[in-house]
């Protein structure tokens, strides 16, 4: 399933497509701090995060992440899209809690 | 749910359970304490990596009984005296955010 | 923000790049001057001087006898001669005799403060003995950099090999250096991104590129957060890659434990904007085959990290 697929699921608005929106999610992360999303060492990942800062998406393009998306339904600010289009990595933001989204995206990539 | 219903089936090690009979009824997954000032429900059980005397206390005040750490992360003296003293349950996991917030939602729909 | 950006580039060597730096150091005078002089001696006339002037296009001709040095004639003095109606003086009565001079073993950096201080458009350069040896002017100097960059490149682009990638970890390549000031989040993690970037450009091996990475991201970020302001460098010679984070304070008190998984000395705000788990030094030892931190308490920290690009059997031309 690709972001763009799971976006769909989460009812989530896709703000930025970038490189590896039709890669096949192979893990998804679901962490706000930087450090621990370092420490992940996956190939193809999708990002789930309640964090709406820049370092998300420079974090997220040091570790290959597929993309980025922001729960909570938080505005994000337009740094952080300027800061996706650069680094053409996919950013969406869902209305889902984050422990709703890992459900739901749990249950998604199940049937898939 | 019980506490240590969601234990048990998640086959969760507790470290400091001042009442196993709790109840919880949901469940939050988040790092930013302000994120889970501003959304996590009563009665939640609060997933989460930060392993830290903060984690507690915002429990205290949303009314979440529990905080399930993530990852293994070693529960400092700081965090557990802060638990004792407020009556919070700390649960560990080696699971991650993601992996954590499947079960114990798995575990809720069960047990509801 | 401009003070915080000097207060950081300060901790480095300089502005300059470091392939010109290194080069501004190890070229001599006497590297680059004309060796090749026309002199005059002290009996020969302003007039000589100024055809010699015409006919080897040149605009200042040192007075030398035996090698000992006398003076300087420029084409000003000649104007000035013309002017004044002693063109056919002896040039001794008119060179100018109090110069400044180089000599022909100092490092080329020496020189170029030199033109930047006085702003002569040309030294005599003398040797040990006090024999004049050469001249240099701007020219000369801009030629012998041109020349010495060039060769530089080409040794970088020649050495070959099959393995992607490698070419470059087995060059000396000296890449670049990333100020970084305290608590700038709208470029936390940029440089770290860049160097990502380029590495996937080369063709590194993805492990290794990941490594690299995330080493440059957590020495960056801990740079922004914890120090005072720094700067990241990064370079890659002889199959390995050194990322190196220099700052010039606060210092760390006890580094052992800084090192520790799990322990930060971060407030709440930093934590709120997801940084600050205490696990920044150790990831980044983690993913390093070498690691060496020495700090002290009020003064400043270099960390560094080196990760081999493992490229066994290669033969470097």
């Amino acid at each position: 399933m690709t972001i763009l697929e799971v976006s769909e699921v989460l009812k989530a608005e896709v703000l930025v497509k970038g490189e590896g929106c039709q890669k096949a999610i192979r893990h998804v992360v679901a962490s706000d701090l930087m450090s621990d999303v370092l420490l992940v060492d996956e190939d193809d990942m999708l990002l789930l995060t309640s964090l709406s800062s820049d370092q998300v998406l420079r974090t997220a393009q040091i570790v290959g992440a597929v993309g980025v998306i922001v729960v909570n339904g938080k505005p994000l600010p337009s740094s952080m899209v300027n800061v996706a289009h650069d680094l053409r990595m996919t950013l969406a933001t869902s209305p889902f809690s984050k422990y709703d989204a890992c459900v739901a995206v749990y249950e998604a990539l199940k049937l898939k | 749910m019980t506490l240590q219903q969601v234990m048990d089936t998640c086959g969760i090690e507790g470290v400091f359970v001042p009442d196993a009979q709790a109840a919880v009824t949901a469940a939050y997954t988040s790092d930013l304490l302000s994120d889970v000032m501003a959304h996590c429900p009563d009665g939640a059980v609060l997933i989460t990596v930060q392993n830290h005397k903060n984690t507690v206390a915002v429990c205290t005040l949303v009314g979440a009984p529990a905080i399930l750490v993530v990852h293994n992360r070693e529960i400092p003296a700081e965090m557990s005296d802060v638990a004792r003293r407020e009556g919070v349950a700390l649960l560990r996991t080696a699971d991650d955010q993601f992996a954590a917030s499947c079960k114990i939602a798995a575990a809720l729909a069960k047990n509801s | 923000m401009s003070d915080a950006i000097q207060k950081a580039t300060d901790a480095a060597t300089g502005n300059e790049p470091l392939v010109l730096l290194e080069l501004i150091q190890r070229l001599k005078v006497r590297d680059v001057m004309t060796s090749k002089l026309v002199t005059v001696s002290r009996s020969d006339t302003m007039h000589a001087v100024q055809e010699l002037m015409r006919q080897m296009k040149i605009s200042g001709v040192p007075v030398e006898e035996n090698g000992r040095f006398f003076g300087l004639v420029s084409i000003d003095d000649i104007i000035r001669a013309l002017g004044g109606g002693y063109i056919n003086d002896a040039c001794s009565k008119h060179m100018t005799t109090k110069l400044v001079v180089l000599e022909d073993d100092m490092p080329l950096s020496f020189a170029l403060r030199y033109f930047d201080r006085y702003r002569y458009g040309r030294f005599p350069v003398l040797n040990r003995d006090q024999h004049l040896v050469g001249i240099i002017c701007q020219r000369d100097i801009n030629r012998a950099l041109l020349v010495e960059l060039t060769n530089e490149l080409n040794r970088i682009e020649s050495v070959s090999s099959h393995m992607p990638g490698a070419d470059m970890a087995y060059s000396i390549y000296v890449l670049r250096e990333f100020p970084i000031c305290k608590y700038d989040f709208e470029n936390a993690g940029k440089a770290a991104n860049q160097i990502k970037q380029v590495l996937q450009e080369k063709k590194f091996p993805p492990k290794v590129i990941r490594r690299i990475a995330v080493a440059a991201y957590e020495l960056e970020i801990n740079l922004c957060v914890h120090s005072d302001g720094g700067v990241l460098s990064w370079q890659i010679s002889n199959g390995r890659a050194e990322i190196i984070a220099r700052d010039a304070g606060p210092g760390i008190e006890d580094v052992e434990w800084a090192c520790r998984d799990g322990t930060s000395t971060a407030n709440e705000w930093i934590r709120s904007l997801g940084f600050g788990a205490g696990m920044g030094l150790a990831n980044v030892k983690r993913v390093s085959d070498e690691f060496e931190i020495t700090s002290k308490k009020g003064s400043g920290t270099t960390v560094k990290s080196v990760i081999n690009i493992a490229a066994p059997e290669l033969s470097v031309s």
